[in-house]
């Protein structure tokens, strides 16, 4: 188990008043919402933040936190002395938003224990998870098995973490953002309720080729010079597969193609932006440098006619 | 193989083929209903029909209350914050995505449709 500080996570000294805590915090918090923050890795700082501000907020775990002392250094190895939390008792509600782990546990295991109320029917909550599937999955449907770490309790009212797989059929046409209802994959029902809903998120693992915006797809083309000007039938790359592309004399760089109705199946489906570039071939020869200062004899062209 | 596939979960989209209830949109987005009846009053959500009990919200409610809640849980943003955030949030996804397009081609002529 690594050693993790607190502290430096939310960049306050350890003589830090609550107030300071809270600022320190909210700050940071508004920087890493996943919801608000381009920041890559926004999600786990954010719930690193989040551990962090549950035990200093609150003047009973800080103070067991800080008994470990100072001389800690995060992600060091570490291990609690035993009888280390001698003369605490936890009410067992913390409320934050992270998943617990073996640091924070090691301090606070008995987070949300003993709050089952057994006579009472009701219906198990509705979950939700994400899963990350290809572009491709989107144009042909898939069939994925996820695996979701749930909490549950033990006998003894602790809280463990169970895992479950579930297979999950990935219907075509689905765009990123998008929700699977998954009906009774939920939370177990209390009593004699019946279980709750899963809801699965769709994302779109990044894809070395194609651009994604909503239900339309970007693709870039390299055209070699006399390609564009001359225009050309060139292999163009889509996701259902290479097709064959007219490219129309005189086409210029930066010009989109847009193939109507080949980007992400649906009703109605998005379209596919084949966005042309231009490339030079490099003028490493004797027989290409040549070859542009012919075209430069036979032009007199200039690129810049257009200024003063 | 005679057809003895593995059981494969699976689901409506949500976005698409759902509207959801009050009651329904509370329990998926786990919302409290007393919060969801007051976005809806301050314009976060809008869904069809008149009284609460008659409301049905587009599946795409799902995703904005759950953006909605986690926003005033985390940020402890307000009602009125949250209806700015989400506006703010809304705008992004669309420059975003003008952007794109914008990258491609200074010029929305350039484009040329392929049929």
């Amino acid at each position: 188990m690594k050693f993790k500080d607190y502290y430096e996570i939310l960049g306050v000294p350890r003589t830090a008043t609550p107030d300071e805590i809270k600022a320190a915090y909210r700050k940071l918090a508004r920087k890493f919402h996943p919801d608000v923050s381009k920041e890559p890795n926004a999600e786990a700082r954010f719930k690193e933040l989040g551990e962090a501000h549950e035990v200093l907020k609150d003047p009973e775990k800080r103070a067991l936190y800080d008994q470990m002392g100072s001389q800690w250094k995060s992600g060091q190895d570490f291990k609690p002395a035993p009888g280390w939390d001698a003369g605490f008792e936890f009410r067992g509600d913390a409320g934050g938003d992270f998943d617990p782990n073996d640091f924070f546990e090691a301090f606070f295991g008995r987070r949300g224990g003993g709050s089952r109320r057994p006579n009472v029917h009701a219906q198990g909550e509705d979950h939700h998870a994400k899963v990350m599937i290809d572009l491709e999955d989107a144009f042909r449907g898939a069939q994925r098995t996820i695996t979701l770490r749930m909490p549950s309790y033990d006998a003894q009212g602790r809280m463990v973490s169970r895992e479950r797989t579930i297979d999950v059929n990935i219907p075509r046409g689905i765009r990123a953002g998008q929700h699977l209802r998954l009906a009774g994959q939920g939370g177990p029902g209390v009593g004699k309720g019946g279980p709750g809903d899963l809801y699965l998120e769709v994302g779109f693992n990044p894809h070395p080729l194609f651009r994604v915006d909503d239900r339309d797809i970007y693709v870039d083309l390299n055209l070699a010079p006399w390609e564009a000007a001359l225009g050309a039938k060139v292999e163009a790359p889509t996701p259902e597969g290479p097709i064959q592309l007219t490219i129309p004399p005189g086409s210029a760089a930066g010009r989109q193609m847009r193939l109507k109705g080949r980007g992400i199946p649906g009703q109605p489906p998005g379209d596919l932006y084949v966005v042309l570039a231009i490339v030079l071939p490099p003028a490493d020869t004797d027989a290409a440098r040549e070859a542009y200062e012919a075209l430069a004899r036979a032009f007199r062209f200039n690129p810049r006619g257009g200024r003063s | 193989m005679t057809g003895h596939e593995p059981d494969f979960a699976s689901g409506p989209v949500v976005e698409e083929k759902i509207h959801l209830t009050l009651v329904e949109l509370c329990r998926a987005s786990q919302v409290p209903e007393h919060e969801i009846r007051a976005w809806v009053i301050e314009g976060v959500l809008e869904p069809e029909g008149g009284t609460p009990e008659e409301w049905r919200f587009p599946g795409a409610a799902l995703r904005r209350a759950r953006t909605a809640l986690r926003l005033s849980r985390d940020l402890e943003v307000n009602l009125a914050g949250i209806a700015v955030a989400l506006n703010l949030l809304d705008e992004i996804t669309a420059l975003r995505s003008r952007l794109e397009g914008a990258r491609s081609s200074d010029d929305p002529c350039a484009t040329i449709l392929v049929e």
